[in-house]
């Protein structure tokens, strides 16, 4: 594996979403950089890699993963590791990340990112099934904090502890995905800050913002709406503790046309104090 | 003992059946009850694996309807939970699951909407095996012909229907109203393919869909006439069969010419 490197910096991006390939082609927006959901590119080819190769010809991709299941009791799944490897050696993604969560057990997936109790077991479980999957891929990881709505009484540690430990100990970097601390704060009642404060600032790599739902008793994480002010203002808290680290904008459902991400995407760099650039891309000739 | 996957284990069959076992091993508060917290799990696992089943199945759902098919999808899921690591194929029994499954097999017009709908999901993201022109097959010199033998592309589906959903796929596509499903007197031959991203299907006469099926199964040219020889008069038949090459590799169904 190669050696601890500079935090790369990619800039501003979005999720790759079908809705906008013609557009992204045909407009070259200014979007830095795209993070893809790996698992919809292991598709033998068709429209999928058709597109994927031409958006990835010019412009910087990370890869994103949904089935790692890294906290599973399940054996690590050999067959999706291998089809991530030849992936990731075909695009050259700056990286590669997914949840600290489990999907599934007894070779179910439920396709969703069940949160784990904060326990000393889990941390050794998923640091050393981490190590195991670097090692396989030759790379190091990002891991993401999900949202969670359950509270488990064996939990002996915070989540943002579990965090930190299980980074520590698999060496591995971290995907802050900045609306899951608030919607877990609101579901839990901890202060977002004091999690942000927990973290290992030189272990972040990328941030995630996103949409949720409000149900007044609790929040849940559905990527569906536009970023809420209150999470803007925790990502002007998390620049000002992490400094400048990767942005992306995760729209996963009531996908809008792209000028409206684009928009969200200015409204991020303006944060971290930089210029818009939406108008001077459709400015500029093609 | 093993803490973590006892947890695990609970939380699963609190997902797949309601197993009421999970609700005793988290904490709720004053707000929010422990049951209404799992609750947002049990549920959203259901919404997205029907979203997914839509995503695979956009036309029978309309021609089902919201409610019959999120029933089917309910019971589908709990019949087939997904076991693959992309969502993408959860949906791969669906057709299997309504042909068998009681509530459903006395309406097998259903199966074959999904057999149809998966077929070209399938020809959707199938591997781009590339496309022979038409001349790369003028280019076979004429003592190669009997022995040569063409490769399909990755994205060929060979379908046997007995009712008629196609025209009812047509028609839901379209937003007209579809005809009532009607069993023919026999299986009609369709095929499925996908050509620069886009995906077809059309019908075939009993001699072509032989033709492609003997193909497929790596029978040569000579052969592939010979079994011809049913339908076709033998003087015509080799003529025939190159016709329906012809058609094929403009259909961009031909990735490569084989010769001996």
């Amino acid at each position: 594996m190669p050696p601890h490197t500079e935090r790369p910096y990619l800039g501003f991006g979005l999720g790759l979403r079908p809705a906008h390939y013609e557009t992204i082609l045909n407009e070259s927006p200014a979007v830095d950089w795209f993070e893809i959901i790996s698992e919809n590119y292991l598709v033998p080819g068709g429209k999928p890699i058709h597109f994927l190769d031409r958006i990835r010809a010019r412009y910087p991709l990370a890869m994103h993963g949904v089935s790692l299941s890294i906290g599973s009791h399940d054996p690590l799944d050999r067959e999706y590791l291998r089809q991530l490897k030849a992936l990731a050696d075909r695009i050259e993604p700056a990286w590669l990340s997914d949840h600290l969560c489990w999907t599934g057990v007894g070779g179910v997936n439920a396709h969703d990112l069940l949160p784990l109790p904060y326990t000393e077991e889990a941390v050794r479980h998923v640091a050393a099934r981490l190590g195991e999957v670097q090692d396989f891929l030759g790379r190091r990881m990002l891991i993401e904090n999900v949202s969670s709505y359950v509270t488990y009484p064996e939990s002996e540690m915070t989540e943002w502890e579990f965090l930190r430990e299980v980074v520590e100990r698999a060496d591995c970097r971290i995907l802050l995905d900045i609306n899951n601390i608030y919607v877990s704060s609101f579901n839990h009642g901890f202060d977002p800050l004091a999690y942000l404060d927990a973290v290992p600032a030189g272990r972040v790599w990328q941030f995630h913002l996103a949409g949720h739902r409000n149900l007044d008793d609790y929040i849940i994480d559905t990527h569906d709406e536009p970023v809420i002010d209150p999470v803007w203002e925790l990502y002007a808290q998390a620049l000002r503790r992490f400094g400048r680290v990767s942005t992306m904008i995760e729209r996963d459902d009531n996908i809008p046309p792209l000028a409206d991400l684009l928009a969200e995407l200015d409204r991020a760099r303006r944060i971290a104090g930089l210029p818009a650039r939406q108008s001077a891309a459709a400015a500029a000739p093609a | 003992m093993n803490p973590l996957r006892d947890l695990q284990t609970d939380f699963q069959s609190f997902l797949l059946r309601g197993d009421e076992r999970m609700l005793a091993r988290v904490t709720g508060s004053e707000k929010v009850s422990a049951t209404r917290r799992l609750a947002i799990y049990y549920d959203a696992y259901r919404l997205r694996l029907i979203e997914a089943l839509d995503s695979n199945y956009p036309v029978l759902h309309v021609w089902m309807g919201d409610e019959e098919f999120e029933k089917l999808g309910l019971a589908y899921l709990e019949a087939h939970p997904s076991s693959h690591f992309s969502i993408r194929y959860f949906g791969h029994r669906l057709a299997e699951y309504l042909a068998q499954a009681g509530d459903y097999r006395d309406r097998p017009w259903l199966g074959e909407m999904a057999t149809l709908e998966w077929a070209m999901s399938e020809a959707f993201d199938a591997a781009d095996d590339g496309a022979v022109s038409p001349d790369d097959l003028a280019a076979v010199p004429p003592q190669s012909w009997p022995e040569m033998r063409l490769t399909l592309h990755a994205s060929v589906h060979r379908l046997d229907l007995h009712w008629n959903v196609t025209a009812i796929w047509n028609a839901i596509k379209q937003e007209r109203t579809p005809e009532e499903p009607r069993r023919e007197e026999w299986p009609q031959a369709w095929l499925v393919w996908r050509q620069d991203l886009k995906i077809y299907f059309r019908s075939l006469s009993v001699d072509e869909a032989w033709a492609i099926d003997a193909v497929r199964a790596h029978e040569s040219f000579a052969s592939v006439c010979e079994g011809l020889c049913e339908w076709i008069d033998a003087p015509n038949v080799a003529l025939h069969a190159a016709g329906l090459m012809k058609q094929w590799i403009t259909d961009g169904i031909v990735s490569k010419i084989v010769q001996s």
